[in-house]
């Protein structure tokens, strides 16, 4: 009876861990495609031992001195973010970091991180670098730093039927912010300490796309928001929201080291600064016209 | 972005999703088995050793323990972290986090064993272990089939909580199709396919408690 019993069992949950194994293979190589190795290394999925597979190569890249590790918000459109039509990551900072390692013949690796948990993530080596809208002006010391590339502002969005004209209307209202956001950091500022005592509240989210949709449902007044994100929210939902006119910060965007990391700052640097030089930064850029990112570009040094 | 597209794309991240359910089931239900016996060990050290760990793997958020896992190695010792230590680092978390809550499932399925049961056997001449491996075990098993069920279909939402560690599986996904789309629609999909996996899990831990059920 026992035998019995335990043949059963072990039938039972190999049959079950085989038809896991077997979903999850073709599955998780697939999102680790899209994740780490589009265009880089398109394989046809392996119908082998996935997890082992997927594990090895993800080794093999890490160890490897020609991989460059780009560290992103995945829900940060337009740096980076999903591309809906084929299931890959892509924005403006992932095309330039990918021309970037055609250049120097690196293999780019897209690993999406938790935002909050960004420092963790380069202090321990995960990532080389942060390439993602990543907001220099105000975090100088805390990281290894590229010259700034994008000019930035975080303005005000509320909604498009809204009665705020001007920041002086924020009064007694409610906003919201990503958290850990650059945003967060210049309202929490001294500079701009006295707009944000004029609100009812300053709340936090961790996705600023839960945040547009909090404002739509009518939960908070206005989100304080990079320029970018808010024109890519406005495509999407046309004739929803505005922009105050006066930006409540202006600041720059740059790629983040590790602190101390200036041999691989430096290669990157080097490497932008040809890319810049013969235009091919702003023929990206102009992939994203439509977020005004040419305007914005720094072209100059 | 049409509906079909949505449900693709977070269809992707479902092996992800399955590969760190069955993994935590294949580790953690094992585990569980030693830890409840080492915490109804009459050696008290390892009694008491176990009791604790339990009550800290059980007292604290499941999204913190795999914070600690994952950066734990750095902070700690100072290793480098590859890249694949996110995967194992999830799985680990989740597999050390169930073990504590199956080991106390486990533990109320042994206990419940009438000690009759175990002083015939001994009478018959069975030694601790053929005690335990041909009379408990089995019978412990098909008492503790209800409440570890309601382990595993909260292990299928949870899995959502790798999220912590950027690992990508369905729900990271469902958010950033949400965010590509500005539109809260693919979290809905999400919910969906939990749904229907969790349907799928109650039908089959249903039939295994059937086919256990031999003797009524």
């Amino acid at each position: 009876m026992m035998k019995k019993l335990a043949a059963m069992l072990l039938t039972g949950v190999m049959a079950v861990s085989l038809a896991a194994c077997g979903g999850s293979t073709a599955a998780s190589t697939s999102s680790n495609d899209s994740a780490a190795e589009e265009e880089v290394q398109e394989e046809p999925a392996e119908e082998a031992d996935a997890a082992e597979a997927e594990a090895d190569a993800a080794t093999a890249e890490a160890n490897d001195d020609t991989t460059f590790v780009v560290g992103f918000d995945a829900e940060y459109p337009p740096y980076g973010y999903l591309d809906e039509a084929t299931g890959d990551y892509t924005g403006f900072d992932l095309e330039l970091a990918q021309e970037l390692c055609n250049r120097r013949g690196w293999t780019l690796v897209k690993q999406p991180i938790n935002w909050d948990n960004k420092d963790a993530e380069i202090d321990s080596g995960t990532i080389d670098c942060i390439w993602n809208g990543m907001t220099y002006t105000g975090r100088e010391a805390d990281y290894t730093w590229s010259d700034p590339y994008v000019n930035n502002s975080i303005v005000m969005a509320v909604l498009a039927d809204s009665d705020i004209q001007t920041l002086a209307d924020l009064a007694g209202k409610v906003v919201i912010t990503q958290t850990e956001s650059s945003a967060q950091t210049a309202l929490e500022s001294e500079e701009l300490a006295d707009l944000t005592a004029t609100f009812a509240d300053l709340q936090k989210n961790p996705s600023y796309n839960t945040c547009f949709t909090d404002m739509q449902a009518g939960a908070v007044d206005a989100i304080a928001v990079d320029i970018g994100v808010a024109q890519y929210q406005m495509r999407n939902n046309p004739d929803k929201f505005r922009i105050l006119e006066e930006p409540i910060a202006a600041e720059q965007y740059a790629i983040a080291f590790k602190l101390g990391n200036e041999t691989l700052r430096d290669q990157v640097q080097e490497t932008y600064d040809e890319m810049l030089a013969d235009g091919t930064v702003m023929k990206i850029a102009e992939n994203y016209a439509d977020d005004n990112l040419p305007d914005m570009l720094i072209t100059e040094k | 972005m049409s509906l079909i597209s949505v449900i693709q794309q977070i269809a992707s991240g479902f092996g992800a999703t399955l590969l760190i359910f069955f993994c935590t089931l294949l580790f953690s239900m094992p585990l569980g088995v030693l830890v409840a016996l080492g915490r109804m060990s009459k050696f008290k050290p390892l009694s008491l050793l176990i009791q604790g760990i339990i009550s800290v793997l059980r007292g604290t958020p499941l999204m913190l323990q795999l914070i600690v896992v994952f950066y734990g190695p750095y902070y700690a010792f100072g290793i480098k972290l590859s890249t694949n230590w996110r995967l194992y680092a999830t799985l680990i978390g989740f597999s050390i986090n169930y073990a504590a809550y199956f080991a106390e499932i486990f533990r109320a399925g042994i206990q419940s064993i009438p000690v009759g049961q175990t002083e015939a056997a001994t009478v018959l001449g069975y030694t601790k272990v053929q005690t335990f491996l041909k009379i408990i075990f089995p019978q412990m098993i098909k008492r503790t089939i209800p409440p570890v069920t309601n382990e595993v279909i909260t292990l299928v939402k949870d899995t959502s909580l790798s999220f912590v560690l950027a690992y990508q599986e369905m729900f990271t996904y469902a958010k950033q199709v949400s965010a590509a789309m500005s539109s809260l629609m693919p979290l809905f999909v999400a919910g969906v396919f939990y749904y229907i996996f969790n349907l799928v899990v109650t039908i089959v831990m249903d039939r295994i408690e059937k086919a256990l059920s031999y003797y009524n």
